[in-house]
Parts: structure tokens; sequence; C-alpha cells
């Protein structure tokens, strides 16, 4: 039975209070989503506001996008339809931090920077970095399994999530693993949300495993003037009994908007330990790296803080492929976008194997057919990947940002978005395969 | 206060009844927690529970508890069992698996359970040809015969014994018998300074088939100083029977033994493992102090002579050891060997991955479960190749002669030999 | 349940006879793991080599709506390789083989019956090892360590299965044959592998696992420290985690433990000692060293009796048999023992060994304890003789106890031996029932006709019975008229 847009919008600020509720045009145009502005705009202050939220969008049929800093909202291909967006910073607080226990349960709404902060206190980290994100909030960051260099040695979203409260699309607030550091409770339900964009449940509030924060560490930038060399001595790193905590990859377009020496390709390598297990390491990557043909070897102090400005800019990209093929992708990217007149800024992860790119001067109108496309399908054959994670809105609705997948996982990850949101409410039309 | 044989056939432990039944407390011992799966050959082989140490007591537990009965499908299983014993080896809750499966046996042969897929018939002529010295002598004229005539060669070119798997692999195992009939002396004097006295079990296959083994060990102890007694008249040790479940056969063979050899000794030495575990065990199966008394003496040679000294020469040779299962797991003896065959000047030991793995041999085992066996001494022959030894040592007869068999198969060049051959071989003279 | 011969002859085409198993005896044989205590004997058992008879097995089960019961190598407490439903048992132990190294992706293929610690021992040499180490390493599966998600002492610092996982070789219970995850370390799209680790077989059959392999590190050092008392301990180990120092194991071994294990093997372990830890530091070489030293202060400083650092390699092997075998030589000690895995969160440590020992002291049993002390993850074993009146249900009530206390201090069921049939019904301790119901919904994503490892996992409970529905949402105040 339809309701009104008056009656929903009375609904809504009911639910959250008049303050934290919009649903004037003109106020919402700030929240519009790949061009694409929605009809109401509501702020839930904890999980239960969150649930009759949702509880009331399934029963209206009206859909919905959640968000927190902003910072990856346009992660996805356009909406298919918007009607609400649920911005959850005002979640924010943290729940339970017992030190002791190195696990924090916290709202999905706090940022990264708070939560540091709070845990530093106790000389703790929740060790997930995504480059520029201390202002993004646990639950984006989730959502978008979002990752910095430091999953080299601590791993991803997928390795520190332990439990999540969610909400179903049907409004159900759900408990899903554990909130402690070792459980088998179950199914890997905190898992599934991860990198999921929502479209399986809204992440109200998280259950993280934390870290101590080592004594002391040092960073090192070492450049290179050839992708033999950069590349040789990056397998002999990895290769190797050193344990860093940071490897990553950066080329001289970067290097440049990051402000840092530059050289054609230089290896950044962090290590965290007691301080002589940091001197040593020092050492042995030095030696490594003059076995390689280093041409500088600089200081890595405040490097990553640094990093930021490297991958700013309208036109992401994020490549992931086998570990020993992540210089030649490189070379191929760049390459392809020269020979369109443009530049790349490539961050790339070396253990790991993913590297994200900001396109500078991008031709657009040649980029999907030219680049992203033959990528795709070179680096589809080695079952690799290409996403497009930002980019004007007319390239996006020339194609597909995540590109294609096996049809068997396919048809999984439509019966699962089938049986959880059978009325397609959870970001309709944005993730993988429009789902 | 032992009840007769009759009372304890009519008194029952579920499908058993109380005549050497397995001891239930040894059953319950499994806690059913499976480490002892990897290290059974028969699982590595088939890879079926049943067939592994974990599903063998399953079942006699089972059959304990009356939840079933004693069948030729649980004989059969059982039959499988190379009783090997890396199972104790690896069991944490120290079950006696050797023990409970020859208590089985036991009864499945007493009470005639049969499994139709193993030959028994076989098993029966074996069992009764090797304690039998009239009938060794005889088989041993005519495989010389059959050796030394050309006729094995004949008959092994044109593959003629192909369709029959089980006389294919005896006539395969069996190595060459030598031309002239050497008979160890009875006494061998010592040759250092007295150490004691020993008795030599001289075995019935290592008697005929490598006399040389006991020749070097009685020279080897003499050199260590004991004074060798090593009677003609010794009968089979009964090791075979034992571990086909033919027990009261077998307690007539150990006491037979024990009155062959002088009592009077202090060590009983034993150069063959399959023979040295059953002679422990006397202590075990017999009621008869003596027989406790007489599995206390029981020393393999190299326990013997790892204590001793030995003057030795050089013999610069790469070498790998093979533990014989009933030396490794049956008597827990691994590092004698070793520091015997290291202590000869300008040898090199490499150590066997997988070296307790069971070579397949098992008494009679090769000759009954061809399949099986060979898978083994596949195995085992592939993880030599991968040492690069030249030569092969390890102390008893059944499994030289299965690894001799397959390195032949596998023109694989390396000589398989007795420790004590080499010990011999490097021991110098006066 | 009654298979028709047309079943069994399909399944013998499908594995050759070699691969069928149907006496009685041998299907007793398979009608329990290591958790003796729940058992269900299969219809029959199929032993299949390649993913395309698995796959065709679950096709051929799914038509017939029988259920799959998976089994790697039986070694599971939890009554999980059970079959209480009957129906076929699919035993991978035959499927052992690696399939391919991948060192450069740091990565390894293998099949899923191979041997845990098999795998390490192939990778050594090449100075890389699976981080994962259950007590059953050296029997049990990749297979199963991957359906259960099992963890073992290291994982403190390494992680449990989960993190291990770079992808699976499925059948699930639609009887599809895909391969979910991969080599290359991020894809879009939902975290599937993730959803089959732990899920027991009840969403897919695992046929191929790759794993990710992990460097060997730099220096290892262990230290074994004896105490006259839990507490003692168990304040040692909060005061090592304060300290910043994540151990790569941190084990507690009570005195009933100890007494087992070197009346077995003979570990070395001080006979005596009311509790003794067993720290064992790895990485760069001059992190161990600091903290060793840190470590060994530290155990002195909170009343540490005999503090010592193993002399070598020899030692430390001894030391870490005798722990894992631990278990197994309590059948030592008593006839019967219902071996628990329960979790409290790490700084409750103190507060649920006072609760188990006065447990035991109530019910008048021995609890023998040997646990994954740093991560707050136990072992009680409630020793208890099946022969005496009484003793196994005081041995039920004292685990019911347990479990109910663990949950009460903030902590979990289950910590790493899984749920099966033995902890399902618990789950209702630890979940709602809207939790469940997702759960219960998920699972038929996978398996729409319930044919995959029925009775484990999730409680029969209505909210994960047949034909829910998901509940009406509660009308929202003032929505409309």
């Amino acid at each position: 039975m339809p309701v009104s847009a008056p009656a929903l919008s009375e609904a809504i600020a009911a639910i959250v209070g008049r303050e934290h509720a919009l649903h004037d045009p003109s106020g919402l145009a700030p929240h519009a989503v790949d061009g694409l502005p929605p009809r109401w705009w509501a702020s839930p202050g904890d999980i239960e506001q969150l649930g009759r939220l949702l509880t009331l969008a399934s029963m209206e049929g009206l859909a919905v996008t959640p968000r927190g800093s902003g910072a990856a909202l346009d992660l996805g291909n356009p909406p298919r339809r918007l009607d609400l967006v649920l911005d959850c910073r005002r979640l924010d607080r943290v729940l339970e931090y017992v030190p002791e226990d190195l696990v924090a349960s916290v709202q999905a709404g706090a940022s990264l920077a708070s939560l540091e902060a709070r845990l530093g206190q106790h000389r703790q980290q929740l060790a997930l970095d995504p480059i520029g994100g201390a202002s993004r909030t646990l639950g984006g960051v989730l959502a978008t399994n979002a990752s910095g260099p430091l999953r080299f040695r601590y791993g991803t979203a997928r390795d520190l999530l332990l439990g999540v409260r969610f909400v179903q699309a049907d409004g159900t607030v759900t408990w899903g693993g554990a909130k402690v550091v070792k459980s088998v409770t179950g199914y890997e339900v905190p898992k599934l949300m991860v990198g999921a964009l929502g479209t399986l449940g809204v992440i109200g509030e998280v259950t993280l495993r934390l870290h101590p924060v080592p004594p002391a560490s040092g960073g090192w930038l070492f450049g290179f003037e050839t992708e033999t060399s950069a590349a040789g001595f990056v397998t002999e790193t990895l290769a190797s009994t050193l344990q860093p905590d940071r490897l990553s990859l950066l080329n001289d377009v970067a290097l440049r908007r990051a402000a840092q020496p530059v050289s054609r390709l230089a290896v950044a390598v962090s290590v965290s330990s007691v301080p002589e297990a940091v001197a040593s390491h020092g050492e042995s990557l030095e030696k490594l790296a003059r076995q390689h043909g280093v041409r500088s070897i600089t200081s890595g102090e405040g490097l990553w803080q640094a990093l930021a400005p490297a991958l700013d800019g309208p036109l992401a990209l994020r490549l992931a492929c086998e570990i020993g093929r992540l210089l030649p992708w490189l070379g191929q990217l760049e390459a392809r976008v020269a020979r369109l007149g443009g530049r790349i800024a490539a961050l790339g992860e070396a253990g790991n194997g993913v590297l994200r790119a900001a396109v500078l001067e991008p031709p657009l109108e040649r980029l999907a057919g030219e680049v992203v496309a033959p990528l795709r399908e070179e680096l589809g054959a080695e079952g690799g990947s290409l996403v497009v994670e930002r980019a004007p809105l007319g390239l996006k609705k020339e194609l597909d940002v995540w590109g294609s997948m096996s049809p068997g996982q396919l048809d999984i990850m439509r019966r699962l978005k089938h049986e959880f949101d059978p009325a397609g409410i959870l970001n309709p039309g944005r993730f993988v395969g429009g789902i | 206060m032992r009840k007769s044989a009759t009372e304890d056939r009519a008194r029952r432990l579920g499908a058993f009844d109380l005549q050497d039944p397995p001891s239930l407390e040894g059953i319950l011992k499994c806690v059913h927690c499976g480490i002892c799966l990897p290290q059974c050959p028969t699982y590595r082989v088939l890879g079926e529970e049943m067939d592994s140490p974990r599903g063998r007591i399953y079942l006699m537990r089972a059959a304990a508890e009356g939840r079933i009965e004693l069948s030729g499908t649980l004989a059969r299983h059982l039959d499988l069992c190379l009783g090997c014993r890396a199972c104790e080896t690896a069991c944490p809750s120290g079950v006696p698996f050797g023990q409970l499966i020859e208590a089985t046996r036991g009864q499945l042969n007493r009470r005639q359970v049969r499994a139709p897929q193993t030959d028994r018939a076989l098993l029966g002529f074996l069992l009764g040809l090797f304690p039998h010295p009239y009938r060794m002598r005889v088989l041993l004229l005519g495989l010389r015969l059959y050796q030394r005539s050309g006729l094995q060669a004949l008959v092994r070119g044109l593959g003629l014994l192909a369709p029959f798997r089980r006389l294919r692999a005896m006539e395969a195992l069996l190595p060459r018998v030598p031309a002239v009939r050497t008979t160890l002396p009875e006494v061998t004097p010592a040759q250092a300074p007295a150490r004691g006295r020993a008795a030599l079990l001289i075995g019935c296959v290592q008697r005929h088939f490598f006399p040389e083994v006991n020749a070097h060990t009685a020279r080897l102890l003499a050199a260590a100083g004991y004074e060798v007694f090593a009677p003609r008249s010794q009968p089979c040790c009964g090791a075979l029977h034992l571990h086909a479940g033919r027990i009261e056969e077998f307690r007539s063979m150990a006491r037979a033994v024990m009155n062959s050899l002088d009592p009077d000794v202090d060590v009983v030495v034993s150069n063959a493992a399959g023979c040295g575990s059953a002679l422990k065990e006397y202590g075990h199966w017999l009621p008869d102090p003596r027989a406790e008394a007489f599995s206390q003496k029981v020393r393999d040679v190299s326990e013997v002579l790892a204590d001793c000294e030995l003057p030795l020469r050089e013999l610069p040779v790469t070498a790998t050891y093979h533990d014989p299962c009933h030396l490794a797991h049956g008597q827990k003896v691994r590092a004698q060997p070793r520091a015997l065959l290291r202590r000869i000047p300008g040898l090199t030991l490499v150590e066997l991955p997988e070296s307790e793995l069971c070579c397949g041999s098992a008494g009679v085992y090769n000759l009954l479960e061809p399949e099986v066996a060979a898978e083994l001494a596949r195995l085992k022959v592939e993880r030599i190749r991968e040492t690069g030894a030249r030569v092969v040592a390890t102390g008893n007869p059944g499994c030289i002669m299965q690894i001799r068999e397959r390195c032949r198969v596998e023109r694989l060049d390396v000589e398989v030999v007795h420790p004590v051959e080499l010990l011999g071989r490097a021991l110098r003279d006066g | 349940m009654e298979l028709s011969r047309a079943f069994l002859d399909e399944l013998t085409r499908i594995v050759g006879a070699r691969g069928v198993v149907t006496s009685t005896e041998g299907r007793l044989t398979y009608e329990c793991d290591m958790h003796t205590f729940h058992k269900g004997m299969p219809d029959v058992v199929a032993l299949p080599e390649t993913a395309d008879q698995t796959a065709a097995i679950v096709r051929l089960c799914r038509r017939e709506r029988v259920p799959v019961v998976p089994r790697g190598s039986g070694t599971g407490l939890i009554g999980g390789a059970m079959a209480p439903s009957g129906g076929v048992m699919v035993g991978m132990n035959r499927m052992n083989r690696i399939l391919e190294l991948d060192l450069p992706n740091r990565c390894a293929t293998v099949q899923p019956g191979l041997i845990n610690l098999w795998l390490s021992h192939a990778t050594r040499e090449h100075g890389y090892f699976f981080a994962p180490d259950p007590s059953s390493q050296m029997v049990s599966s990749i297979g199963g360590n991957a359906s259960t998600n099992a963890g073992g002492p290291h994982c403190l610092k390494y992680g449990i299965t989960v993190n291990h996982v770079l992808g699976l070789q499925v059948v699930t219970g639609a009887g599809e044959l895909l391969w979910l995850g991969g080599k290359v370390q991020e894809r879009p799209g939902y975290d599937l592998t993730a959803l089959v680790v732990g899920a027991e077989g009840t969403l897919a059959l695992v046929t191929a696992v790759l794993v990710r392999l992990t460097h060997l590190p730099q220096g290892v050092e262990t230290v074994l420290a004896s105490f006259a008392s839990i507490e003692d301990a168990s304040e040692t180990v909060s005061a090592i985690i304060a300290e910043g120092i994540i151990p790569a194991a941190l084990e507690m071994l009570d005195e009933a433990v100890i007494r087992a294990i070197e009346e077995g093997i003979g570990a070395g372990y001080p006979k005596g000692a009311a509790a003794v830890l067993l720290i064992e530091l790895d990485g760069p070489h001059e992190e161990i060293a600091v903290q060793s030293r840190r470590v060994v202060e530290i155990c002195r400083v909170h009343r540490g009796l005999e503090v010592r650092v193993a002399r070598d390699d020899a030692e430390r092997a001894l030391l870490w048999k005798g722990r894992k075998e631990a278990a197994g030589a309590v059948g030592r000690l008593t006839p019967n023992f219902l071996l628990q895995d329960a979790v409290v969160p790490r700084s409750k440590l103190p507060r649920i060994m006072r609760e188990v020992l006065a447990i035991g002291a109530r019910h008048r049993l021995l609890i023998a304890n040997v646990f994954h002390a740093g991560d707050g993850n136990l072992h009680p074993l409630i020793c208890y003789d099946e022969r005496v009146e009484g003793e196994l249900e005081r041995a039920k009530q004292a685990n019911e106890e347990l479990l109910q206390a663990c949950i009460a201090l903030g902590g979990s069921v289950t910590g790493e031996h899984g749920v099966g049939v033995d902890k399902a019904q618990n789950l209702l301790l630890q979940f709602a029932e809207a939790d469940l119901n997702f759960m219960a919904r998920l699972r038929r994503v996978f398996d729409p006709d319930g044919i995959m490892n029925p009775g484990k996992l999730l409680p029969s409970h209505p909210a994960c019975g047949e034909g829910f529905r998901p509940r009406r949402p509660t009308l929202p105040d003032g929505a409309w008229v």
C-alpha cells in the first residue's frame, strides 16, 4: 500500500528525531550518490534506530544506501534507485575495550583516527591503514574492504574482524561471529559482510582484533631505475626471514605527488619491533638493496602519512594480480595510459599483489575501450582483476566498475542476495554483476 | 589360579571366549585419537579406516562388547595387518596393539573363523616348512638345483610364473642358496678378555639363507669378548606362529627353544629382528617363570655390541639404515645399530626418510599379500634411492630379501646387507 | 536408512568397487571420530579419489535425498565425522597429494586428505610452513582443518585456518563443482571462501584447498616455566600480554596433564608443578632475544619456580610432542574423559580457572587442564569412569556448568574444535533466534535440499527448522494510517 512521501518523512523523523532527518531537496543535494540525490537522508543515533529505519524501508520498498565519511561513497556502479541515505556517523562510540584482551567492540560510524587515538593510549592499534583513510568510518572501511600497506604483516579486514552486529534488509538486528579472538561458532558471517558494500546488511557494530604497537619502528625508501632491479629486491626480501610490516611500491609520478625523492620505481619498507631488530633489519635491507643496484636510499620517516596526495584524483583504479606479476602489470598499465596521453600515479603492495593507481590527465573517451577492457581480459586470464574505484559519472555509465566474475561464483552471490534482500533495497545495482 | 581351557572357552568377553582373549584393559586404553593412522602401512596403502590400527582396535572392542561377532570380514582386516607395531610407537596412550592382535588372531584361529580372501593353505604350508629342519633341507636342495641349473633363469626369463602371483612372489624373494653348506661351530671362543657367555639364536631362515650373517655375528661377539654358544639343535623361535595367532603351537616351540639353549648364559643374542622380538615376549605368553627370566636376557646383536670395544678398519662407503619393524617398534632398538655403523671409519651414514615404515616383508606377509607388500617395497626403495646411498643396512633377513628384490626390479644398484656384515668386513683380525 | 541396490550400484560406478565400503564391520569403524561419545553409522562409505567423483557423489545424493557426511582423518572432537541420519559418508583421505607448490606466490594447492604436518614438512626445506598447527596435526587433514577452521598453539600469533586459506575447490550441496577465491589476494564480490571455512561440511564438500604459506621465522626460542599455582601462571600470562609481547604460542598445562605426559613419553616437563607455561617466541633474532629476556623476568616476578629456555631443536621438539599428545596421554590417568573446548576473553583467565577448580570439586571429579592460555582457549579434560555409577552424569553436569561459566564471562562455547553435534544446542546460549535464523537461511542457499551433513552445526530449533519464514517485522509507530 503506497504511502505518501510526507507520511514517510514523518515516520523517518519520528525514528531518528527531526534534527537528524532531511527531506527537503535543497538539503539533499550534498548527499547525492553518482549524481543521484536521495529523497531522504537520516542519521540514526543507535543500532536500534538503524533497525527501525530499515524495517520502514523494507516495508515501503525504499532503496537504501548507507554511508560513513563518504570518502568511498562512489565506489560501485551508479545506483539503480536511491531513496534513503543512511548516515551512520552518529554511531561512533567505543562500546567495549579491554586492553588486555586486545579486542575492541566499536560502533560502525567511529572513524579510524578516533579509534587510533583511543587505542594509542594503551600502545595498541587496529592494523588497518587505508591510504588517506584516517577520517573514514569503520563501517565504510569494512564494507568496501579497504586496506593499506600494513596488510602485508597484519592482513586485511578478513583477518581483523571478529564479530559484527548488522541490520538485515528487513530491519532485523543480527549478530554474527564472536567477541573473542578464537571462536568457531557457526558461519563466518562477519567475513561475508566485508567488501559487500552493504548489499546483504548494514554494519552497525564491529568487534575487532587489535595488535600491540611495537616499541620502535623504522622506514626506508629504496629508489631503483629499472623494473628488474626493483623486482629483484622485492623477490629477495620476500624470500628472506626479514619481517617488515609494509612493503610498498611507488612509481615516479606517485613519488613526485607525495613530495618524496623521485626515482623511476621505489620500494618503501617499514619495520616495527624492538630497536635492535629495527636497526638490524635496516642494515640487512640496505645490503640487499645495494646488491640489486639501488640508486638512492632515503629515510622513510613520515612517508606513509604523506602518501595520500599520490592517489588523489577523480579517476582511481585498483588492480589485483599474483605477487610476482605486480611490476609487469604496473608497466602495462603505465604504457597503455601513456599511449592515450595520460599518466598514472601508482602505489602497490608488493607482497600482496595489489596496486592502486590514480589516472592523471585521463583521456576519458578511450579509457574504457583501450585500457580497462583489454587489461581486464588479460588479467582475467591470470585470475586477476581491475576495479574502477572512482571515476567521472560519464565513464561509470560506460562500463561496469567491477569487471566480470566466474558464473558459478556469481550465481551463488545472486542467491545470497536474493535470500537476504529479496526486494533489492540495499544499494541495488551497485555491486558486482549488478547485484 | 589358571582355569582350565575348557572353562575359559565357556566364559565370555563379548564375542571372545576367555582362553587367551585380547586384554580388555589394553583395548580400552585407545582414546580413538587416530595418531596411529599415518604410521600404519596398510592405512597408507589401502586408505580405509578398518585397515588402520584404530579401526582394528575398534572392531576388537566391538567384538569384546558383543556388538559384533567374530566374522570372516573381521578376520580379513586383521589378516591384512602386518604386525609391524608402528602404531605402538605412535600411540600416546600405550595401547599394546601387537599383543591384542596376536590374541585376537589366536581366537579366530582356534575357533576357525576364516577370511575367504586369505590364503590359509599357503600360510599353513609356510608355517609347517620353516620350523622343520628336514623339510628345509629338502627345500634347499631343490632350490640350489633350481637356481644353479639354469632353470631359474629360464623360468624368470619366460615369465612362467606370471599367473601364479604368490608363487612368483616367493620365487622372486628367495636369495641364492650358498653353493657350499657352511655350518657355524657350536662353540666360538672369546677373543678379547672374557666379557661373558652368549647364546646365539641361529634362526631358521638366517641359518640356511644367510649363514654369513651368523658367522659375522659369532665373530664379532667373540671379538667383543663373548664365548658364543650356537647349538645346532635349537629349533625355530616360533615368531611366525605367534604373529599368525597359533598361540599354543608357539608356546610349545618357545619351550623347545628355551630347552635347547644353556640357561646359564649372560645374554641370549638374536640377529633377526622378528625372532628377537618374539623371544623378548616369551615372558608375556608363557606362565612359566623361567620364560620371563629368559626374556630378560634376550638382546639384539646391536644392543650387545654397542657397549663393546671393536677394532675396526676403514670401510669407505655411503650407507643408509632401514629400521626393521620388530627391532624399532617391537624392541625399541633404534640408536644402537646406527651408532655401530657410525663407528666404522670412513662410513658415511645418511638418514633414511621414513626409515621406520615397514618394507612389506613382515614375516611371510609378502608371500600372502603380495600387492600390499609390493607397494610398501616400492615406497621404501623410493626413499632409499633419494638418499644416494650405495649400501642399505638392516638387521632382519626378511627385510633384506624384500628390499633386495625390489631394488632388482627397479634396477637400483644398491647392496642390501645386515649391519653385522659391514662390521664384520671392517673388523680387524687378530 | 535403507539404500537401494540401484543407488549402491551407481555409487560403485562412480568410485569403483575399491571405493565403497558396505560391510557392517567396515561401516562400524566409521561411526565416530575422536569424539566417541556421539556415534552414527553411515549406510555406506564412499572413498573418492578425484573432485569429479566427489561431485558425482553429491549430485547422486541430492537426487535421491540421501545425507552426505564428509570425513577427513576422523580426528574431530565434536561429533562431526559421524552420520546420525545415516547416508553416505564421504571419506576424503585418499585424496592426499600436494598438487602444486607455488613459492613465489607463497601458496600451495593441496588435496583435502593431505595431513597437515606433511604439508609443513614438504615446504620446510624451501623455508615455508603452514601456520595452523592443531594438536592433531600429525594426523588431521587440511580439508578437515579448513572445514572446522582449526586453531592450534601457534594461532596466537599467526591466526587460525581461515586466515590461511586463499581459495577452495568445493562441491556445494546444490551439486556445483567450482573454485572459490584464488591466488590473487583480492577480488570483487562476497568472500565465499571464508564462508565455507568452518562450515563443517554443511555448505559444501572441499575437494582442494589453496593455502597460504608462511615464511619460517628467523629464530625460535622456547621458554618453560613452572609455578606453584594455576593462579600464578594465569597472572603471568596476563603480564606477558600487557607487556605488548604476543608470543608465537603460550600454552598452559596443569599438574595432572604433566603427570600423564611424563608417564608416557617423558617429554621433560617438571613433575610436581601445579602449572607450567610453555612460551614460544619466534621472529627476528634480536626481537626474540629481547622478548625472551623480558618473558623470563616476568615469569620470575610472578613466582616462577623454575624457568628455563630449551637448549636445542631436539629439546624443543620433545616439549611440543608432549604438549600435542597430551589429550592422548590423559588416557593413562583415567578410563574416560570429556575433552572440552571453550573460550573466555584473555583477561578473564584467572577467574575461569578458579571456576573450573570449583566445578571439579563440586562434582568430585578430576579436571585436568591443557590449553592455549594466550588466547583464553581452554581445554579442560573432565575425567570420569563410566563404569562407576553416576560419574558420567556428574561429568556431563560439570561440562554444562563449565560452558555456562565461559559464556557468562563473555566467551564462546567453542574456540577451535567446532560445533558438530556436540555444541549445536549450545549455540542457543550465544546467539539469538535472529542470528541462528540468518545462518540457517545462508545454509539453504548452498544446500537447498538439506543433504549436507544434516544435524550438524546449527541447533534443532524452530528458527532453523524446515519451512521457517523470516519473522514479520513489527510496524513502526505512527508510520501510516
